[in-house]
């Protein structure tokens, strides 16, 4: 038994810091520290989410905001115009960004390097531009939930707190998914792509599958998270579900705290959320802090190129099993 | 080598420090100190703000609270331009109110008024959350919305949670206010409502006119206010004799010129945005259409209209609000209504001397909001939140800003019903083309110009 958690043991790190996030709002009671985690394990999710596809496969994508607005479109019109209940609007929200990784998988990930870099960006223009223009979803200015359908989960204020408990457990099951991939074979696979691709090919990883796996692994959650996040915020318009802004602030968390690891983009999306949190409301900082977390950010990037976890992984060697 | 770059990032983090010093001293410079400010000078106040209801001079004691006006504001982003414009007509007016002494209640107790801000980019990430912390570590008393209908109806969800009242400026969307929301009130006209009035002023000029054609913007805000003026102007006895709408960016309007001749229109009302609107006013123009009115959105409110020269002449555009709109306590006694707090003429001097320059429609709409928050305190004699409520929902007054009464149906409460837009006319005084507000009457700057050519 004790032979198993110690195999394990970087799940349960990885496990462990999610749930301190979680359980942190659950033991002050107060609003405002759920609202600040509820934040952070949003872009702990969405940066997770990512690494399976940039960490492990070694393929960045600068539009992958476009599955959280996508699934967040989905869920939104399925609670507000279908009377859908929250937890099947989730699913569908899930099932559309995986669908259309799927789809644009078999076409995109051909392509390699910077052309598919630029080539996710067109991706995520293009379906803003679909959605701007799609009268079902309310074009241009979206659409806006009735504040009576809260009522069904209990009132806004309870409405609020099960959306906490929903993106805790989504964010628990984003570190599974990804413990999952780094240890089993079909992960290997993933990695030797992001190492060499060719040389992956010969060896018997049958890569466009592989990667095209990957790319839906990688949109499902953001899905789910997108239909989650807008129920919770009441409104959807096209500029609030696909913010460019968002893809690069996803990445840079995921550099942070150690591309290719679990525990990487934990560490890095909650040190970068705080950060911005305190920068925001800080009376000293408040008026300059993009200005000073790209100092900030500068900084890291210049001195701990493989982010923090693979600065400790490199400084001590004895916590390379713990830190993957 | 190492070393030099040490010595460069340290640079660098001391140079943002010293940045930070300085912009934090220039911010205290150019926005109006939120409370306390006794010591700058006093510019021109609300009318009433220092008188107190009659019963206040027989309260012995003077006990002073301050209440917390909680927003955020989007200072970094799309929207900065708009934001910030409101949140320096909302100082302004916390700087005048506490200058005179704040609101004195019945009971002797007298109301200041302090504001807490946060950046919200522009985005929704923070707007909840920020929005809590406002609520619950800064005990916010009324809340004040962010700019823009989308990041308004997320902080909607919180405040309506909490019980607080929210005044929302620069949010103009119906769809706000038909989704259950009790303590959300509008102080814009709603998109619903933007070209209505170009109706009225219609049919005012020429009760004969009967043929009406709307050419538009293919966009969704275009599209909102033009299908609710169709509907009102079909309503008010009009024939709708061409309804066509134009993709964003076209610059060739000579089909839909012709096709405006066809349907043997006298009055063109529609348009979307500015870059459109005044190539299709001078396309009309150099066509020398026979048409008597014209009536556009968004372009003829921009000054950079009047440089189409003689196709700008007596073009009507609607406007939240104008320097120039002469809403004064003789209009409001006119139109049978209380009149409070400045004229606009005062208000753009107040609003001059303190930032030196011209208040847009978005800084009045935040001095408005705080106007409307002052006479709601007064009109309650109490700053308890359902007492301010019911004193908001059985408001109906004129102020400098216009006409202020919310719907309090169940479907739409707090919907703005009683502001109208002002409705501006390029007039030719003496060869020079002039903005002056034609409509609705008790604004007026000038009589309307009739028929356009």
């Amino acid at each position: 038994m004790s032979k198993r958690i110690q195999q394990h043991a970087s799940l349960w790190l990885s496990l462990g810091a999610v749930l301190l996030i979680g359980i942190w709002p659950m033991l002050t009671g107060n609003a405002l520290d759920r609202e600040t985690a509820f934040t952070v394990l949003r872009a702990v999710a969405l940066a997770s989410s990512l690494n399976i596809l940039l960490g492990y496969t070694g393929y960045v994508s600068f539009g992958h905001v476009v599955f959280y607005g996508l699934g967040g479109y989905v869920g939104f019109y399925l609670i507000s115009e279908r009377g859908w209940s929250l937890w099947l609007a989730i699913l569908a929200g899930g099932l559309a960004a995986g669908l259309l990784a799927y789809l644009l998988g078999l076409a995109i990930l051909r392509l390699r390097g910077a052309y598919f870099a630029l080539a996710t960006i067109g991706v995520n223009e293009a379906v803003r531009a679909f959605i701007n223009n799609f009268e079902p979803f309310g074009g241009p200015t979206g659409m806006t939930l009735n504040f009576k359908i809260y009522k069904l989960y209990g009132g806004p204020a309870n409405a609020l707190q099960l959306s906490f408990y929903i993106i805790l457990g989504l964010t628990l099951l984003v570190i599974l998914v990804s413990y999952w991939v780094r240890t089993s074979k079909f992960g290997l696979g993933l990695l030797a792509i992001r190492e060499d691709e060719d040389a992956a090919e010969v060896m018997g990883v049958v890569a466009p599958n592989a990667k095209t796996w990957a790319y839906v692994l990688s949109a499902v959650i953001p899905g789910m998270v997108g239909a989650l996040v807008f129920f919770k915020n009441g409104t959807i318009e096209p500029g609030l579900a696909f913010p460019l802004n968002t893809s690069i602030v996803m990445i840079v968390m995921i550099m942070l705290g150690g591309q290719g690891t679990v525990l990487g983009p934990i560490l890095g999306a909650a040190g970068y959320e705080t950060m911005r949190d305190f920068l925001l409301v800080s009376p000293l900082f408040k008026n300059l802090q993009l200005a000073i977390s790209g100092v900030l950010l500068l900084i890291i990037v210049l001195f701990i190129p493989r982010g923090l976890v693979g600065w400790l992984r490199q400084r001590y060697p004895k916590v390379r099993r713990l830190l993957i | 080598m190492r070393r030099k770059l040490y010595l460069f990032l340290g640079l660098l983090v001391l140079a943002s420090l010293v940045l930070v010093g300085c912009q934090s001293t220039s911010s205290e410079a150019t926005s109006a100190p939120s409370s306390g400010g006794n010591e700058a000078e006093v510019t021109q106040a609300p009318a009433e703000a220092t008188q107190a209801p009659a019963e206040a001079s027989e309260a012995p004691e003077a006990k002073e609270v301050t209440v917390t006006i909680g927003f955020t504001q989007s200072q970094t982003g799309k929207y900065n331009e708009e934001s910030s414009s409101q949140t320096q007509g909302l100082e302004l007016w916390v700087k005048q109110v506490n200058d005179q002494g704040g609101i004195k209640l019945s009971d002797g107790t007298v109301v200041k008024f302090k504001t807490v801000y946060y950046d919200d980019e522009s985005t929704g990430d923070k707007v909840q959350q920020l929005y809590t912390r406002l609520i619950t570590e800064d005990n916010a008393d009324f809340l004040i919305s962010p700019y823009s209908s989308g990041l308004t109806s997320m902080a909607a969800v919180v405040s309506e949670q909490y019980g607080k009242i929210m005044l929302a400026t620069g949010a103009a969307s119906d769809s706000i206010y038909t989704k259950g929301y009790e303590r959300v009130y509008q102080i814009y006209t709603p998109a619903s409502r933007y070209l209505t009035g170009a109706v009225d002023l219609l049919k005012s000029l020429d009760p004969n006119l009967k043929k009406v054609a709307f050419v538009y913007e293919n966009s969704k805000f275009s599209q909102a206010v033009v299908g609710a003026a169709k509907d009102y102007a079909e309503q008010q006895g009009y024939e709708v004799v061409l309804f066509e709408g134009y993709d964003p960016g076209t610059t060739d309007f000579g089909a839909f010129i012709n096709k405006i001749a066809d349907s043997g229109a006298e009055a063109v009302m529609g348009g979307g945005h500015f870059q459109d609107g005044s190539t299709f006013a001078r396309q009309l123009y150099e066509k020398q259409l026979d048409i008597k009115y014209l009536a556009l959105l968004v372009a003829p409110a921009d000054n950079g209209f009047s440089e189409l020269g003689d196709a700008a002449k007596n073009v009507v555009g609607p406007s939240q609000w104008e320097p120039s709109a002469n809403y004064s306590p003789e209009s409001a006694k006119a139109a049978g209504l209380a009149w409070f707090g400045p004229t606009s003429a005062e208000f753009a001097k107040a609003y001059e001397d303190a930032y030196g320059e011209t208040p847009s429609y978005h800084a009045a709409g935040g001095y408005a909001a705080g106007l409307v928050l002052q006479k709601a305190i007064m009109d309650a004699d109490s700053v308890d939140p359902d007492k301010v409520k019911a004193a908001l929902d059985n408001m109906d007054l004129l102020i400098f800003f216009g006409h202020i009464k919310f719907d309090t149906s169940e479907d739409a409460h707090g919907l703005q019903i009683g502001h109208e837009m002002v409705y501006v006319q390029w007039q030719d005084k003496d060869g020079k083309l002039v903005k002056e507000v034609v409509w609705p009457k008790e604004g007026a700057t000038a009589a309307p110009v009739y028929p356009l050519r």
